[in-house]
């Protein structure tokens, strides 16, 4: 019991306080891209999910091994873009092998989602700031779930960021980045204090 | 007597390009502010001129040696495997860099935290490499990396600048006589605002520079 409710408590601090775009700006490139099409967001999402669990899960034993020797920092992100690497290769495999029909839909989405930012910034965040099992698994899930509820965010008023109605010079690209930096003040304002890094 | 529009149109072509590759990078398809590419350090820590330097350094560095390494790995070797190859070099680009950084300004790398290594997934090194850089010939690569990192580096710099002076009121220890200070620009939401503020001013500019 004790352990789904460190899981939950882990996936809340993920999604809420430790946001990756709102807080971070982790993964923002990413989110521009999904964002463009709602219907990416469901599979990039599950994509994401995923790969982040499973590494985070990878990583909490890789972690408790590298510990030990001093200078682990500077291999660190070797050691994880080789277990992210494991992890995308594996799931690419075993997509082809089970769910031969759904690979090629699922492709792109694996790839986008091993391959950012904000996945590879919650191995580094799960390190520094998670001691257990579950709080590696509940930061993981957060992280991702943040990183999709961001998506949505931006996804949901999308057109509008880009109405012809908006002036040419803030059209799109630069008024995502000011709308996001208002849904960042707002999470500020939910957190209370700027998050360490 | 030729005319200045038939002068025009011998102009060497690969001068043309290279202005062009120049122009592009720097100024009407900057990476940052048109391209939206690696913008989570800029946001997070870019707050000061001297952070920004050390961001543009680290960026230099780890993505020029990582897209040139990259760039030898064979097209035979499927997809799926070449990305894992690219930042797998990047990784192994960042340990030197990390080094030779950490010996000669340790604070503030150690201020970069997780920004640092999060360089090695960068959209240059993950996406851009393999949409632009590598498709086009070895000398037009190396041009469009080095002016793209810059067009990167300059941006950065002058977001480090605007944003100290108007979140301190001062640059590099100097006090300056700003009327206002806004000290929450100085927070991750303050550099989205900054960001996409001198975006809509880089679009505006180049709109009026094409109606000249």
């Amino acid at each position: 019991m004790e352990f789904i409710k460190q899981i939950i408590i882990a996936s809340f601090t993920g999604i809420l306080i430790e946001n990756t775009v709102f807080s971070r700006a982790l993964g923002t490139s990413t989110l521009i891209s999904v964002s463009k099409n709602r219907k990416n967001i469901l599979g990039f999402g599950l994509c994401a999910v995923y790969i982040t669990t499973v590494t985070s899960i990878i990583c909490f034993f890789i972690d408790r091994l590298i510990n030990y020797y001093k200078l682990s920092y500077i291999y660190m992100p070797l050691i994880y873009v080789l277990i992210l690497g494991f992890v995308y290769i594996v799931t690419l495999l075993l997509l082809w092998k089970f769910f031969y029909n759904l690979f090629f839909r699922m492709k792109k989405y694996v790839h986008m989602s091993a391959f950012n930012c904000a996945v590879f910034g919650a191995l580094f965040l799960n390190h520094k700031y998670c001691s257990s099992l579950a709080e590696y698994i509940g930061h993981g899930i957060g992280i991702s779930l943040g990183f999709i509820l961001a998506v949505y965010m931006v996804s949901i008023v999308y057109d509008k960021l880009y109405s012809e109605n908006v002036p040419y010079s803030f059209r799109g690209y630069p008024l995502i980045l000011i709308y996001i930096g208002i849904l960042s003040m707002a999470f500020y304002g939910l957190v209370g204090r700027q998050l360490l890094y | 007597m030729r005319t200045a529009a038939a002068a025009k149109s011998e102009v060497n072509p690969s001068a043309k390009l290279k202005r062009n590759i120049i122009l592009d990078n720097l100024f009407r398809k900057n990476p940052i502010l048109s391209g939206g590419m690696v913008i989570a350090p800029i946001v997070v820590y870019a707050v000061t001129l001297k952070n920004a330097i050390t961001l543009a350094a680290a960026f230099s560095v780890i993505t020029f040696f990582t897209l040139i390494i990259s760039s030898f790995v064979p097209k035979k070797i499927v997809y799926t495997i070449r990305i894992i190859l690219y930042t797998l070099i990047g990784s192994l680009v960042y340990v030197p860099a990390y080094i030779i950084l950490n010996y000669y300004i340790p604070e503030v790398v150690s201020e970069m935290g997780i920004y640092f290594p999060l360089l090695i997934t960068n959209s240059f090194i993950v996406s851009r490499s393999e949409t632009i850089f590598f498709l086009e010939s070895k000398s037009k690569m190396l041009l469009d990396i080095i002016f793209c990192i810059l067009g990167y580096d300059i941006i950065v710099l002058i977001f480090g600048t605007i944003r100290e002076i108007i979140s301190t009121g001062e640059l590099s220890g100097n006090i300056l006589p700003v009327p206002l200070i806004f000290s929450g620009l100085g927070l991750p939401f303050g550099g989205f605002i900054i960001l996409g503020i001198l975006a809509a001013l880089l679009r505006y500019i180049v709109l009026i520079t094409k109606k000249m």
